[in-house]
């Protein structure tokens, strides 16, 4: 029994157990997809350098109710202390709090509807079809559906505040926000991801975006999980002709990430732009596969990630852009650099392009490098302390595609949450 | 301080140094007094720079032996950023660029670092500009240089402009300028040669260490050295640096040999 192997009988016997509602139809067809695929095992490729064996082991002491040991209270904290000025929702351990979704409903423009999915008389299409997804809705309590009209335009973000809490451990948890926009509407959401409580957690997260014609999106994605926590995200997309979609995603937290963001250009001049930095110390292991999937041209695509990581972390980044046949004057473009603040540190980058048009501009490139010494002295023979001088490089190496995150309202959180981390990258025994 | 150690602000005594197993100073020694301007000329690969990074404390150079004082205490203990928040400033030959890293936020950092170390209170950024601006107009620098990344993008003359700019704000006690003058024109040579001129001071000693005659024309040492294989060979007034460039460097090597 290899570690990956999550315990099916005990995971259908959970799932049955939930007592019946308008997601049960889902849960159920989850659960035969899960079935067929089970946890991703590292011989697949795109599992190659990251193990689930420990989510698998978390979920499994879960599902078989063996060791649920209380722990101290320790609350992820509300998104108040942000500062971002957004319509917030709060999903507390895979759970919405439906009266207040209802009040926001209520306060909301017209055009704007935000749903619990249980409460919905006929579900969306969910995509359950590879093994996170139909394990994330097989487990699920709820979801959320936010559904923006023709034409409207949304100005103040909708906050995701994802707030796992368990009080108990090890704890299991799940996500699920389904996100359509109708032809020219616009609007922009920021995610965060939070964790306290017991030192064992597993958590997915499924978000899924419906861009319809000329529809704008801009989505931030702000991962701060506690540091023994495993976490898998995926981020899927589907964007019609001339939809925009600017998406911006930030690891600082976690043992073990594993997010996915996945993006479809079905429509001539649609464009996604997928901005990120990983920051990463300690034991952490970070793993990001991102892909861009060119089915008509033309379109654009756009992905720029950047990586630091200190004392043992390992960071893996794959950025791959598919041109399909029929997908001629796509322009894609897939950037990825990594700074390495210690020796024992790992970066593994492969960006990825395969294309089976003619007419097409592609270029990729990515680095993994250290500091540049000559930089550290010259700061230092100016007054700077080592640590402040190797500081005021990452910040600068970070600097370049935080600049490029979308949502402007959270760009002073994302500064002082950029700078929390580095401070214990560097400062501490990180680097 | 007694008048002795003034007057010795730098002491560097048969200093033996190289990278690795290469040596490339060989029992150097060159006393520099508080106020004095001093210039080092040599042929490539003479040691000149060495000896520059080596005083600011580069840790890609191993000192076999000899001892380097400065203001009576051992510079060689202590770490670059010590040694500059002791007054020790190096003007380098290649200024790195440092995307991201603003100008100014540089320049306030340095000062600050500077002003802590001697127990004074950090500079507001109100002042900082003030001072900044003022400086500025003195190197006939456009001020929009504050709010770029560190001698990103800059040429040539503007990377040295600005090494002369850090060091008429931090005011040091030892400037060493390392081929301040190379790769510049008659214009940006006379800008940079008056911001010097303009920080000369009794406190104040600059080492200007130069291949070329053509600096001193515009910054007028008091003492000359000419540096042979990792030694002085000879030392004099501005004159040595006139006979220098009618005879070249080829007599020196001669001389030194013999």
């Amino acid at each position: 029994m290899t570690a990956e192997i999550l315990d099916q009988v005990s995971l259908r016997s959970v799932v049955t157990g939930i007592p019946q509602d308008a997601l049960s139809g889902l849960r159920r067809h989850a659960l035969d997809s899960f079935a067929k695929h089970g946890f991703p095992s590292t011989r697949e490729e795109d599992w190659h350098y990251t193990s689930l064996g420990i989510a698998a082991e978390i979920s499994n002491d879960w599902l078989q109710g063996s060791a649920g040991e209380d722990v101290p209270e320790h609350a992820a904290s509300a998104p108040t202390d942000t500062g971002i000025d957004a319509d917030w929702i709060v999903v507390t351990d895979g759970g919405i709090d439906r009266q207040a979704l209802s009040l926001l409903n209520e306060r909301l423009s017209d055009g704007v509807s935000i749903l619990p999915l249980s409460a919905l008389s006929s579900l969306p299409d969910l995509y359950i079809d590879d093994s996170i997804a139909s394990f994330n809705a097989a487990l699920l309590r709820d979801g959320i559906l936010v559904r923006v009209a023709p034409g409207v335009s949304i100005e103040r973000p909708i906050g995701f505040a994802i707030l796992d809490q368990a009080h108990s451990s090890p704890a299991v948890s799940q996500v699920r926000i389904v996100i359509e926009t109708g032809q020219g509407a616009a609007a922009s959401f920021v995610y965060v991801d939070r964790s306290g409580g017991g030192p064992k957690r597993f958590s997915t997260s499924v978000v899924e975006l419906l861009l319809g014609p000329d529809s704008a999106i801009d989505f931030l994605r702000l991962q701060e999980r506690a540091e023994s926590h495993v976490h898998t995200s995926q981020f899927r997309a589907s964007l019609d002709a001339g939809a925009v979609l600017q998406h911006g995603a930030i690891d600082v937290g976690g043992r073990l990430v594993r997010n996915d963001v996945h993006v479809k250009l079905a429509g001539p001049r649609a464009r996604a732009s997928l901005c990120g930095a990983y920051f990463a110390d300690g034991q952490q292991h970070v793993d990001n596969h991102l892909f861009a999937d060119h089915l008509v041209g033309p379109a654009e695509s756009r992905q720029d990630y950047r990586g630091i990581a200190a004392g043992r972390a390992r960071c893996i980044f794959n950025g791959k852009a598919v041109v399909r046949p029929h997908a001629g004057g796509t322009d894609a473009v897939q950037s990825n650099h990594n700074l390495l603040l210690s020796e024992n540190a790992e970066i593994d980058t492969k960006p990825e392009l395969e294309i089976y048009a003619d007419d097409v501009k592609c270029a990729h490139g990515a680095t993994v490098g250290q500091l540049d010494e000559k930089s550290v002295f010259y700061l230092r023979s100016r007054g700077l302390g080592r640590d402040e001088a190797i500081l005021l490089l990452t910040r600068a190496f970070a600097a370049n595609v935080l600049g490029t995150l979308p949502i402007p309202a959270a760009r002073q959180y994302v500064d002082r949450l950029v700078e929390r981390k580095l401070d214990s990258m560097i400062g501490g025994s990180g680097a | 301080m007694t008048d002795e150690t003034m007057k010795k602000l730098l002491e560097i005594d048969n200093l033996v140094a190289g990278i690795g197993d290469t040596r490339i100073l060989n029992g150097l020694s060159l006393t520099v007094g508080s106020g004095e301007v001093h210039a080092i000329m040599g042929p490539n690969g003479s040691g000149k720079s060495t000896l520059a990074q080596i005083i600011a404390g580069h840790d890609a150079y191993t000192v076999t032996s000899g001892t380097v004082t400065f203001c009576g205490r051992n510079l060689l203990d202590l770490a670059p950023e010590e040694r500059a928040r002791e007054g020790i400033f190096l003007g380098f030959q290649y200024p790195v660029e440092i995307p991201g890293v603003n100008n100014a936020y540089l320049l306030k950092a340095a000062l600050n670092a500077r002003l802590k170390h001697e127990g004074k209170k950090e500079i507001d950024a109100f002042e900082f500009m003030k001072l900044a601006r003022e400086k500025m107009s003195l190197l006939d620098m456009d001020p929009g240089f504050l709010n770029r990344g560190v001698n990103e993008g800059f040429s040539g003359g503007e990377k040295k402009r600005n090494e002369i700019l850090q060091m008429a704000m931090l005011e040091p006690r030892l400037a060493i300028l390392d081929e301040t003058d190379s790769g510049l024109d008659i214009d940006a040579l006379k800008a940079v040669a008056k911001g010097v001129n303009s920080l000369r001071h009794p406190d104040r000693s600059i080492v200007l260490v130069t291949h070329y005659q053509r600096l001193l024309d515009y910054i007028e040492p008091d003492h000359v050295h000419v540096l042979s294989k990792g030694r002085i060979v000879r030392s004099g007034d501005k004159s040595l640096a006139t006979e220098l460039e009618e005879k070249g460097y080829d007599w020196i090597r001669e001389a030194a040999s013999a």
